[in-house]
């Protein structure tokens, strides 16, 4: 920001930089290994007195000259130039801090030229002894040069305690200095070795062919344990966050570290090719290729080197893109380009929006970016991204993904960035409205009657969830498939009501139109794919259809089905994510109906994926993950963790999300170190979304009031309560969840950046479907709730302590039985049609209160009971009776 | 200030501005040495290229030194381009991005042309194509010493940086900058005369052809009386108000400029009376207040932007002294080195 950018957007200036500087180590380290290998290689010739081998060091020189004084030395003036044109202000700190090292560097660089001049042209004229020692102060002043370079590059990865005390002797002798410098030696006599062959193998007699192409294998051998132990020293004096950041978590990183154990794996192995007899013309190639190997080998080490120091160019202290670390703080706050002295726009205003984008990507992504160019091209990578999901992207670079140095500015400034990349990159539109603005179309339910006189049975049945939620995207991926579950108990009523569990049977059936539903559906197509089992079309996994039998639930005392494939799809191509379902009680003896009731299937398929990930919602434009939006989800999920989920799918593979990430509600165990499905999805995504509030959960939830399901639909929304008040804001519910992981690396790595409202030592640990907000955590001994009361680090204890499956102080009825599924406890405010949720409630007692409200004992007990006997605080008189009125 | 936002904020230095001025000025001066003999002998070889039927046995050793001299002028160029930077840095780092295309092409381009002087040399009376080689040196040299003229002329005018706002992929070049041409040609020109220098030279140290030595003396000779011409029109092209300023309203400016032409004439005068070891002498003294000449410049043109006295100084002593101390060993190492290399073998070869 100090300086102006180069605005080469097919070849940006870092890959420059690459290019130049491959070449130059390749060069260079054969430089400095070189210088030893003519001195020892002259000094055996000469103890040996063998003028043949006198004379393969006289045509080494000449080669070595050719290369190294001309292509290396220039080449090192390349980095120079180009790391300048690159980054400059980086360049300036290294030149002004290390000038005076520069300058020594120097001083053995003129001693390293003049010696290899004289080396070169007096061959003949100088004495062995002269000769021998103008070979020795090349070979020392090269290796110097090396001990002052290998300071100046290790500062940048390690600067150690020069960030605290600005010391010259802290940056040079640097934490990975004595490592780096003992792997670099190792590099230069293995290259020397390398080089050594290519004048060997042109040597026309044989027997010194065979014997000088052994000697220089020796060289490439005997530095190996050098090589490999200096190596892991290397390595492990690199700090951990470091080699978390670019060992693991940049995935680029691994084609360099495959390529480096490649390389390294076929070079000592072809290099024996020299050591056991073979024929010329395989000497020959062999030595070509020998040379592309180390190429690649050098190639992979600098690369892995380079990015080992992301997101920075001087590690802690300058960013790559050119920002000083200690000036980030100001920049968020005041601006980015407020202070960017080369950038024409200095505010960023509507009219100015793409433009100022365009001066930020200059300024913050071209280092390492290019436009539709040769490496890292951004156009590609933003591909699946819309505005909100680039926007997304921005906020939460350099989070979790910390080899990204993160955005730097203000929120307009980000979108400004976002609109050039979306807008003026893409083409695409940024002024979408994703809102929702469904238009639930109302389907009033024709009631079920009760006979308080005559009837004899009351029927409660439920389903578990408030909301089942399915991807709908098998194809691709799964995390939720079909399978809803019913539970109902069959009360007798009396004096003292009686639980039947006994000779009754109880039956349900969908309600016309939903009956099929892999009609709209691919799931059964790759069910035995995600669920390892082979399913009948219409029927869930436990092999319950859309008409059965409840079956009797001894653990609970109650009748239950679970995997009943239901789906918000109707057949005629309505949307209807509140299904009804009859329920039958019948004498299983005699065939008589006991008591008839309805229930709803509250099932939606409103993931909003494509919101970010592009795409449109799949079902008749409506709802649903499409193939555009799952495949852009597989593609950042095989890029960020490195799977290969996309083409596995392609070749008919989808995955489920749970085999890798454990998770309860669906029975999953995953994979052991790898976070649990809702803490993944939730921590990942809690560090991406800019928004914290209910717009973070209605993106991927169910539960936009203008959207087409509008879940969160009970007495509690009607009051204005939304998820946060019991879940907490998006950060917080992270935490929460990672927090149970157990310390996963993984987990600690999504939650160091979350900014929760409540401090990471305050918030308690839950796992997630088993540890939820507790309905008493507001509601203390079934009191009001005091009007701040909030639920979220409330957690139930464990999976029985659920509302769905807690019972009252009788231990015979469920809470969820008298009160209505979660999310739509009675009264609930369905905008498909009023007192959907409620047709138990309407059907018992008229009203759609609580069963037994108001003092309504008398549905089951058929008369006023005087006695709290289900729960405390139970015989009064509704709240929030003027939410009915509404 | 006209343009002070777009100039980037300075490093610290780690040494007194002056130490530092000096060592830049220093090995500019055996850098530019070097590169003209490059040049100027190229030049001269070209010109006369098989035109005697004794040139191939005569100048083979000379077409020697050119890949020699590209080694140590581009050794030279290091600590020049190193400390010009640590005092003009972020004005330098400006102008190339500016001029980013050209300006990386340099390398590539000198790659090629040290490799061809080298075809030059090994090739020289055996192939027709040494002499394209050299051709192509000749070229690239031009090509480098015409994007340094319009780096360090960008470099040197902040006032027109605003440029890049238009043109941001490295293609601004100061092409209508007057001072840009002749400048340009100022170094050809010395080349030349370099070239006839080193050229007398030569001859008189290892052949002592008379009339070579004469020869040189005369290309000195004529390409320094262009050099003063060119030299005027370079003064002439320059903003009046700097112009002026060697000619008067700096007292010391114009003091070092005036002793830069008498030397130059009087260089001329010897040289016309066949005075080689006068004449180089008076060329070295030339070439000397003709590089504080161009720092003058340097200073004269940025005064409304920059001063080198803005820089903050942090002082680096120790590393400073050390450096000096191997800059000692390293020049002994030299010496002795140049001893081994060209004291007459006394020892019996083994």
């Amino acid at each position: 920001m100090n300086y102006p950018v180069w605005e080469l957007y097919y070849l940006n200036s870092g890959t420059l930089v690459a290019v130049v500087a491959v070449l130059h180590v390749f060069i260079s380290h054969f430089a400095v290994g070189g210088g030893f290998f003519l001195y020892l290689t002259d000094l055996k010739s000469v103890k040996e007195r063998n003028p043949e081998l006198k004379e393969y060091v006289q045509r080494h020189i000449w080669f070595f000259l050719l290369i190294t004084m001309v292509f290396g030395g220039v080449s090192g003036v390349g980095i120079w130039f180009s790391i300048a044109l690159s980054s400059p202000w980086a360049t300036s700190v290294l030149i002004h801090q290390f000038v005076f090292v520069w300058a020594i560097e120097w001083v053995f660089f003129i001693v390293e030229i003049v010696a290899l001049l004289i080396y070169h042209y007096k061959f003949d004229s100088l004495s062995d002894r002269k000769r021998l020692n103008i070979a020795a102060i090349y070979a020392i002043s090269a290796w110097l040069s090396l001990f002052i370079i290998n300071g100046i590059i290790t500062f940048m990865l390690t600067p150690g305690e020069w960030l605290q005390t600005n010391s010259l002797w802290d940056a040079f002798f640097n934490p990975t200095f004595l490592p780096a410098l003992v792997f670099r030696t190792g590099i230069c006599f293995m290259f020397a070795g390398l080089f050594g062959f290519v004048t060997a193998v042109f040597s026309k007699e044989e027997i010194l062919r065979n014997r000088l192409l052994k000697y220089c294998a020796k060289w490439l051998y005997i530095p190996l344990p050098f090589l490999l132990i200096s190596g892991f020293w290397y390595f492990y004096s690199v700090p951990e966050n470091i080699r978390v950041t670019n060992f693991l978590l940049n995935k680029q990183t691994a084609n360099a570290i495959n390529l480096f154990i490649f390389s390294s794996v076929l070079l000592y192995l072809i290099a024996i090719i020299f050591v056991i007899r073979s024929s010329r013309k395989i000497q020959k190639v062999g030595v070509f290729i020998l040379l592309f190997l180390g190429f690649s080998w050098i190639g992979a080490f600098e690369y892995m080197r380079e990015y080992a120091r992301k997101p920075f160019i001087i590690h802690g202290y300058m960013y790559s893109t050119s920002v000083m670390k200690s000036d980030e703080e100001r920049l968020n706050r005041e601006g980015f380009l407020k202070y960017a002295k080369w950038s024409k726009i200095k505010e960023v205003k509507e009219e100015n929006l793409i433009e100022a984008g365009r001066e930020l990507f200059n300024l913050q992504c071209l280092s390492c970016h290019t436009i539709r160019g040769v490496k890292n091209d951004i156009v590609e990578k933003t591909k699946g991204l819309t505005y909100l999901g680039m926007i997304s992207h921005l906020y939460g670079q350099g989070k979790v993904l910390d080899y990204m140095p993160r955005f730097i500015g203000t929120e307009k400034e980000m979108e400004a960035l976002a609109a050039f990349i979306i807008k003026g990159l893409h083409g695409k539109d940024i002024e979408v409205d994703y809102s929702s603005s469904f238009t639930p179309k109302e389907e009033p339910i024709e009631f079920p009657t009760f006979n308080a006189m005559t009837d004899e049975y009351v029927l409660l049945a439920w389903s578990t969830l408030g909301e089942k939620c399915i991807t709908d995207s098998d194809k691709w991926f799964s995390f939720l498939y079909p399978g809803s579950s019913f539970e109902a108990v069959l009360i007798k009523r009396g004096i003292k009501p009686e639980v039947i569990t006994n000779s009754v049977e109880i039956l349900y059936e969908v309600q016309k139109g939903f009956e099929n539903p892999s009609k709209n559906t691919e799931f059964w197509k790759y069910a035995e794919q995600l669920l390892s089992k082979k399913l009948e079309a219409n029927k869930g996994l436990s092999a319950k259809g859309l008409k059965g039998t409840l079956d009797f639930n001894k653990e609970k005392n109650l009748f239950s089905a679970e995997g009943i494939p239901v789906l918000p799809y109707r057949d005629d191509g309505q949307f209807s994510p509140y299904p009804v379902f009859e329920a039958k009680a019948i004498d299983k003896s005699s065939g008589k109906i006991l008591q008839f009731t309805k229930l709803i299937a509250p099932v939606s398929t409103e993931l909003r994926c494509f919101v970010c990930h592009e795409g449109k919602p799949k079902w008749n434009n409506i709802t649903g993950i499409s193939d555009e939006t799952a495949m852009n989800i597989l593609k950042v999920h095989d890029r960020n963790t490195g799977t290969k989920l996309y083409k596995n799918a392609l070749k008919g593979r989808p995955v489920m999300c749970q085999s890798c990430h454990e998770d309860f509600i669906v029975k999953s165990k995953g994979i052991k170190g790898h976070n649990s499905f809702s803490a993944s999805m939730h921590g990942w995504h809690a560090n991406y979304l800019p928004y914290k509030d209910e717009r973070a959960c209605n993106l991927c939830h169910p539960n936009d009031t203008k959207g087409n399901t509008r879940c969160n639909r009970d007495i509690h929304a009607k009051l204005g309560m939304g998820c946060t008040q019991c879940h907490g804001k998006l950060d917080d519910h992270a935490a929460s969840l990672l927090l149970s992981q157990e310390g996963t690396r993984t987990a600690k790595i999504l939650l160091k950046n979350l900014n929760p409202e409540n401090p990471i030592s305050k918030i308690s640990p839950r796992k997630p479907w088993i540890n939820q907000p507790d309905c008493l955590g507001c509601h203390e001994g079934f009191q009001k709730p005091d009007k701040n009361a909030k639920s979220f680090n409330k957690w139930t204890t464990e999976a029985k302590m659920l509302y769905r499956n807690r019972k009252d102080n009788t231990d015979k009825l469920p809470c969820i039985a008298c009160h209505g599924s979660p999310h739509a406890t009675y009264p609930s405010f369905n905008d498909y049609s009023k007192n959907r949720d409620n047709i138990q409630p309407i059907q018992y007692q008229g009203v759609p209160l609580p069963i037994g409200a108001e003092g309504r004992c008398d549905i089951c007990h058929k008369v006023k009971m005087k006695d709290s006997i289900h729960h405390a605080n139970m015989l009064r008189d509704f709240r929030n009776k003027k939410t009915l009125q509404e | 200030m006209k343009t002070p936002s777009l100039l980037p904020y300075p490093e610290n230095i780690t040494a007194p501005v002056e130490i530092l001025i000096f060592l830049e000025q220093l090995f500019f001066l055996i850098h530019i040495l070097l590169i003209n003999s490059i040049l100027g002998i190229s030049i001269i070889l070209l010109y006369k290229w098989g035109n005697t039927e004794d040139f191939f046995l005569i100048n083979k050793l000379l077409s020697k030194k050119i890949p020699i001299f590209f080694a140590l002028a581009i050794n030279m160029a290091i600590p020049a381009f190193l400390f010009i930077q640590v005092v003009f840095g972020h004005l330098l780092y400006s102008s190339s991005i500016l001029m980013g295309k050209y300006w990386i092409f340099v390398i590539p381009l000198l790659i090629i042309a040290y490799y061809s002087s080298y075809f030059h040399n090994k090739k020289f009376d055996k192939s027709p194509y040494a002499r394209y080689a050299l051709a192509l040196v000749v070229l690239i040299v031009f090509y480098i010493a015409f994007m340094i003229v319009n780096n360090l002329t960008m470099m040197e005018m902040p006032e027109r940086w605003s440029e890049y706002f238009t043109k941001r992929d490295g293609t601004v070049l100061p092409l209508n900058e007057r001072s840009v041409y002749p400048r340009f040609l100022h170094f050809i020109s010395a080349s030349v005369a370099v070239g006839g220098i080193l050229y007398s030279l030569y001859f008189k140290f290892t052949s002592s052809l008379e009339d070579k030595i004469k020869e040189g003396l005369k290309i000195f000779t004529y390409a320094t009386t262009i050099q003063i011409i060119v030299g005027f029109w370079f003064l002439l092209s320059l903003p009046k108000e700097t112009m002026f300023k060697f000619m008067g309203d700096d007292l010391l400016a114009t003091t070092v400029m005036f002793l830069g032409i008498t030397f130059t004439l009087l260089s001329v005068v010897l040289a016309l009376k066949g005075k080689l070891i006068g004449t180089t002498i008076l060329l070295l003294l030339t070439m000397v207040t003709m590089l504080i000449n161009r720092y003058n410049l340097r200073i004269f043109r940025l005064q409304d932007s920059f001063s080198v006295y803005e820089l903050k100084l942090l002082p680096q002593w120790d590393v400073f002294i050390i450096f000096l101390l191997i800059l000692l060993i390293g020049l002994g190492i030299l010496l002795y080195m140049f001893k081994v290399a060209f004291s007459k073998n006394k020892e019996v070869l083994k």
